[in-house]
């Protein structure tokens, strides 16, 4: 309560729950301005709950979500696409549209209905995207066409577009070789650090979690179990707990490397 | 690929050609000089006949491929426009039975009729929402077979009303839901026309938020899209087009399939471009369809709507085949 409506993002009490089953929560969470937050979790845990929560895509059934201390359901979805861009782990499997007119669709919260095309500031902004992933060459390549790295640059591209304060991402390296886990990786750091945008990613890989993220958020069947920095949240008891499977720590320090044990 | 807004510019051109051209053309050619002349019987064809009958087609065909298009992208199918749906079928429905209701030396106003083919109309797409809002999803193959059922079930109560109808009224019937232009006055061009421009103009009005469909429903709500009133619009939109439609020309269908197809293979999937094209590509479409059914067996004319669906029903056929059942590609 002492920093007030400066926090961006407050959870108090939100929770979610589906067809009566309680999915998610009841969580009270801060995330400070400028911070890098990883969900981590076993399946169905709630994570892509969470960060639909916290991206205003689905109303927590109790408690609340503030961004700057005005709850969501004061704010309309576009006031709220301003400010959070979220990225998505489910995607069409074919999407008919070029990689800048998938890119200029981040532009939506920006445009009004009496525009007949997009400004010279969208196109800015879309180009400016472009170049920070590394894909200005590929502007007009179907994105149908694309290999699985360069589609989530493009994703993430477009929601650097929508140039939001909070950006959001379900799972950015699933299914990505290493050399493409590490480009996401220090695409997040460097959105992260330079431009000083807070991120909040859910993801599978502990050590992407830990070395991209300020704190490690552990949730298990809905529920926070830990909410802590790299050093003290990859603890092999922690991740145990969480994951009901053994884990030994193969580097320490500040960011520590995890692995399963597979003989434990 | 050519600029979108070239072919934009196209279809223009081949509405305009449409327009000036094709109230010359028929089993009997009108040339201009005859016209001149002032000869009273050819103004009177040229001008009350064929004339308000190529601006209905304009008009009638614009609506479908607007209405096809737009159905499309909301259901990520490009199977789907009013006829598939089933929401012709229903509107045909309403119409016919508003027309046997009516005592039987009634001629119904085209409003009243309108009205019945609306209410036939949005009842079928509630139905489609209410599956597509189920566990069913949104799912290319279920979608389609709905359509189906829907369109067997119309069709089923379509034909006991005509089968409990006196001889002449039977007779209208049947020629009506053949769906043809071939009714036409002013009077019908005027009707249609404000439904079929606004609904278009409304529709065009909901074009970004359209194209924020094409990523996927998810990201669109995230960017701010107000998807269950995009919906409810959408449907809404294209449910009082269809109705204020087919209650003039009868149900005509795969013109909003046709269409919108040529036009995302030539200009992209963009609304901005796709709509003010499919108007116009729809509407000159259809023009030239009805032509080609005045003249294929002259003297005698089709309906229109039996040469569409010759033509439409092996194109569904390609689309199915060519993009393995469309795998959510509008």
């Amino acid at each position: 309560m002492t920093t007030g409506a400066a926090e961006p993002l407050r959870l108090r009490g939100a929770a979610w729950s589906a067809g009566g089953r309680a999915i998610v929560g009841p969580i009270d969470l801060e995330v400070r301005s400028g911070e890098c937050l990883a969900v981590v979790g076993p399946n169905g845990a709630g994570k892509t709950s969470l960060l639909r929560l916290v991206a205003g895509l689905i109303e927590p059934s109790a408690g609340e979500v503030s961004w700057r201390g005005t709850p969501f359901v004061e704010l309309t979805r576009q006031q709220i696409a301003r400010r959070i861009a979220y990225v998505p782990q489910i995607r069409p499997s074919r999407i008919p549209l070029t990689v800048e007119q998938l890119v200029l669709l981040g532009r939506y919260p920006h445009m009004s209905r009496f525009q007949m095309a997009p400004g010279r500031s969208d196109f800015e902004a879309v180009r400016e995207a472009l170049a920070r992933v590394g894909l200005e060459g590929l502007r007009e390549r179907q994105v149908d066409r694309l290999s699985g790295g360069e589609r989530q640059a493009v994703f993430i591209a477009a929601a650097l577009a929508q140039e939001a304060e909070l950006l959001v991402l379900d799972e950015p390296t699933t299914h990505l070789d290493p050399s493409h886990q590490r480009e996401i990786a220090r695409l997040i750091r460097t959105f992260n650090r330079q431009s000083e945008r807070t991120v909040i990613t859910a993801t599978h890989d502990l050590n992407f979690a830990s070395l991209t993220a300020d704190r490690v958020l552990a949730l298990r069947s809905g529920s926070v179990l830990a909410c802590e920095a790299p050093a003290r949240a990859m603890r092999p008891e922690l991740l145990e707990r969480l994951f009901e499977a053994p884990f030994e720590v193969v580097r320490g320090g500040e960011r520590p490397m995890t692995m399963l044990e597979l003989d434990g | 690929m050519r600029s979108p807004r070239a072919w934009v510019a196209g279809a223009a051109a081949l509405w305009l050609a449409a327009l000036v051209v094709i109230p010359f053309l028929g089993a009997e050619v009108i040339y201009p000089s005859e016209l001149l002349a002032g000869d009273a019987a050819i103004s009177s064809v040229f001008w009350k006949l064929r004339l308000p009958r190529v601006l209905l087609g304009l008009l009638a065909g614009g609506a479908l491929a607007v209405a096809g298009s737009s159905l499309q992208t909301l259901f990520r199918n490009p199977l789907a426009e009013p006829y598939t749906l089933g929401v012709a079928s229903g509107a045909a429905l309403g119409a016919v039975a508003a027309q046997q209701l009516a005592p039987p030396s009634a001629e119904l106003a085209i409003p009243v009729v309108a009205l019945a083919a609306f209410l036939g109309a949005g009842s079928v797409t509630a139905v489609l929402l209410g599956l597509a809002r189920s566990r069913f999803g949104f799912e290319t193959a279920t979608l389609l077979l709905a359509g189906i059922a829907i369109t067997l079930s119309c069709s089923a109560v379509i034909l006991l009303l005509q089968y409990l109808a006196d001889f002449t009224r039977t007779f209208r019937m049947v020629r009506w839901m053949m769906g043809g232009l071939a009714v036409v006055g002013y009077r019908e061009v005027l009707w249609i026309a404000p439904w079929a421009l606004a609904g278009s103009a409304t529709l065009f009005g909901m074009r970004w938020s359209l194209n924020q469909l094409l990523a996927g429903e998810e990201l669109a709500l995230s960017r701010g899209v107000d998807l269950k009133r995009l919906r409810f619009w959408v449907l809404g939109i294209t449910s009082v087009m269809v109705g204020s439609l087919v209650a003039v020309t009868g149900p005509i269908g795969f013109v909003g399939l046709i269409v919108p197809h040529i036009l995302r293979r030539l200009l992209g999937h963009d609304h901005v471009h796709l709509i003010p094209a499919a108007l116009l590509a729809g509407g000159a479409f259809l023009a030239f369809s009805d032509l080609a059914a005045r003249v294929v067996i002259a003297p005698a004319e089709l309906p229109v709507g039996i040469l569409t669906a010759l033509v439409g029903g092996p194109f569904f056929l390609w689309i199915l085949i060519a993009d393995r059942g469309g795998s959510g590609r509008p």
